[in-house]
């Protein structure tokens, strides 16, 4: 492949990734604003100055956009953990934290959209739903990581070797947490941080005692 | 949390807020009658993460420990560094009211033992906080921008703790050094939680008088407005002009633009704390001048300014060896009304007989309500105070103004709670005067660690002069 060629796939990746991004912003702000049911393809096409089928060819459903968003968000919580070299040293619980609490950070301005993407997740046959094959393979990169946290803990002796299993239960707890934080009318959701510090110190205490 | 469970945990905060606020018969009562294992108390703490509040009965059970029959009879030193570790474990994990609880126990010199005072002693420096990772989730929520976008540097590991958080070390854009305290999230609806509880299962002992509804709003409203770092900085602020005809004392600088109601940045006060300072074997000189300070800058509160900076734990004053005193934590800040001051001017170095119709007279004033006559148990109550305690420590005469009290007596300590819990037995009190006893333990236990002696009366005669002349009143 000429040295041409190969610059003009580059640029041409670099455009379908910009209207990829395009779309997605201009979604998301639509179901802050509207609310998820009520905002359309169309709308989205306009918003983010694509034609309509366009918006079919990055994402077939609105709930693909829904996906991709969430996808980014645990890319960017597992990243943000990864990256933090303070972190490497700290306590299994004080991980978690910054893994639950990154994710809530991105989740924050979206709220209104995650509390409808969260009803519509419950719906039989949604893509979003938790036997979907593309939320699986979301869900099982997730849990990979927190396995990867509580290996690592149990090598320093954090945690008990019989702890093993505490990725699946850290799905439904995380899917509580998201559920707390929703419901939190506090100011800068205070009593979802204090819930998910203290519930994780003794779920960590649990373990360690095992 | 079952169903089954909450009574009994219930009436455990009636047990010990009662018995805490005044020592009556009811929360003594109450204690026995809720004896629970440390179990049932583990279970309770996880039920009350469940409504994501503190929890603290667990706590108030705790401190029952130390009030009960089971703090008195067991001896063994062993059991009693043990139990008090545990306690310290379980006030940590607590926070809210309780450490409040704990901290003003540990004050109490005579009634812990030795051993449990080490460990609750703990409570008050090295309270374990927020990870780092809490702590920025908690000012990134508060501020709105992270640690690192509205300062030069910032230390993730706190440096000291607060009862209701932390304190970070961080470094101005400009250069400057600052203390960021950070609250433990949530904490004040935990606290209005725990209160709605502690109303509710005190009804009994409310209605008996033993714990005046009064003194329970008192106390919440205080330890309530303690989570307003607004309302804190406004404190520091107030008390940074005042206090400038006391050289001696330093005050922080607050920094509003990094400040809000759950964080509060301020510059740097220098000094020790009490046992770092006491460690470094501190000359009698020193140790005399500080007390001597201590005592004025306490009453220059009282009498001139009728404010108090009132957090009763020795935490808040750090020591210098030039004898000058940092105050940190303005979080407990009392309004006294003029009329008490008043009347406290009138009894103070009162020279007559405390068995005087005078005295009597003064007494009403000060302890009644008006149209209502004190009872004879109250009136005795009041005169044996004023007789064994301050009679002791402020002597009248003016021919012991050159005597200097010792406070390294343990006996006058003992006195006075023994006199102060007296007093609240017998219904004598007052909101405004639990506040300034709550303050009282806090300076003359600082003053008996200290082992100062101090020219009391000689001092204490100067401000209620200059106090009369500023209100203009003979």
């Amino acid at each position: 492949m000429s040295r041409n060629s190969s610059q003009a796939a580059g640029r041409r990746a670099r455009n379908k990734e910009t209207t990829r991004s395009r779309i997605v912003a201009a979604a998301l702000a639509l179901f802050q604003v509207k609310g998820f049911d009520a905002t359309t393809t169309k709308a989205i096409a306009r918003k983010a100055r694509v034609a309509e089928g366009t918006v079919f060819n990055y994402f077939p459903t609105k709930e693909d956009i829904a996906l991709h968003f969430l996808e980014q968000e645990v890319e960017h919580a597992m990243a943000t953990v990864r990256a933090n070299k303070r972190l490497r040293k700290a306590p299994i619980e004080e991980k978690l934290f910054a893994l639950v609490q990154t994710q809530l950070e991105f989740l924050a301005p979206h709220e209104r959209f995650i509390g409808a993407a969260f009803v519509h997740a419950l719906t039989p046959g949604s893509k979003l739903g938790i036997f979907s094959p593309s939320a699986q393979e979301l869900q099982f990169r997730y849990l990979a990581f927190v396995q990867e946290l509580v290996d690592d803990a149990v090598r320093r002796g954090q945690l008990s070797a019989a702890s093993w299993w505490t990725p699946h239960v850290f799905w439904i707890y995380y899917l509580g947490i998201l559920l707390y934080w929703l419901h939190d009318p506090s100011p800068g959701k205070q009593q979802t941080l204090a819930f998910l510090d203290r519930s994780l110190k003794i779920g960590v205490a649990v373990l360690r005692q095992r | 949390m079952s169903a089954t469970k909450r009574p009994s945990g219930s009436a455990r905060p009636l047990a010990s807020a009662a018995a805490g606020l005044t020592g009556n018969v009811v929360g003594d009562m109450l204690q026995r009658l809720f004896h629970s294992t440390s179990a049932t108390g583990r279970a309770l703490r996880l039920a009350g993460l469940t409504a994501g509040v503190t929890g603290s009965y667990v706590g108030y059970m705790a401190q029952r420990m130390f009030l009960g029959v089971e703090g008195r009879d067991t001896k063994r030193r062993a059991t009693h560094a043990k139990t008090g570790h545990r306690i310290r474990d379980e006030l940590q994990l607590l926070r809210g009211p309780v450490m409040k609880v704990g901290q003003a126990l540990s004050l109490h010199t005579d009634l812990v033992p030795e051993e449990m005072l080490a460990e609750l002693t703990k409570l008050q420096m090295e309270a374990p906080g927020m990870h780092p990772s809490l702590a920025l989730a908690q000012f990134r929520a508060s501020v709105g921008r992270s640690p690192e976008q509205v300062f030069k540097r910032f230390d993730a590991e706190p440096f000291a703790a607060a009862s209701l958080g932390q304190v970070h070390r961080a470094v101005m854009r400009d250069g400057t050094c600052a203390a960021v305290k950070i609250q433990y999230p949530g904490i004040r609806a935990a606290i209005e939680s725990d209160f709605r509880w502690i109303r509710n299962v005190t009804l009994p002992a409310q209605a008996s008088g033993h714990l005046p509804k009064a003194a329970l709003d008192e106390m919440e409203s205080q330890i309530v407005a303690e989570t307003d770092y607004v309302r804190e900085a406004d404190h520091i602020e107030f008390f940074r002009t005042s206090l400038k005809p006391l050289d001696f004392v330093v005050v922080p600088d607050v920094y509003r633009d990094c400040s809000t109601d759950r964080v509060l940045t301020m510059s740097v006060v220098a000094g020790q704390h009490l046992d770092a300072f006491l460690a470094k074997h501190p000359s009698q000189r020193l140790r005399d001048i500080v007390g001597s300070r201590l005592l004025e800058l306490f009453y220059f509160q009282v009498l001139i300014l009728k404010v108090l900076h009132a957090d009763p734990h020795w935490g808040n004053y750090l020591f210098n060896d030039d004898g000058t005193i940092g105050l940190v934590d303005f979080g407990c800040v009392k309004q006294l009304g003029s009329e008490f001051i008043g009347r406290l001017r009138k009894s103070f170095l009162y020279p007559g007989r405390t068995d005087s119709p005078d005295f009597r007279r003064i007494v009403q004033e000060q302890f009644g309500s008006p149209g209502k006559k004190l009872s004879s148990v109250s009136q005795r109550a009041v005169a044996d105070f004023a007789e064994r305690f301050y009679r002791k420590v402020y002597p009248p005469d003016l021919k012991d103004a050159d005597r200097a009290f010792d406070f390294s007596d343990p006996g006058f300590l003992r006195d006075f709670l023994r006199a102060a819990g007296k007093l609240a037995r017998a219904k004598g009190s007052t909101t405004e005067y639990i506040f300034l006893v709550r303050a009282e333990i806090g300076l003359y236990t600082t003053l008996h660690r200290l082992k100062a002696r101090v020219h009391t009366s000689a001092i204490v005669r100067r401000l209620l002069a200059e106090s009369r002349k500023e209100d203009g009143s003979s």
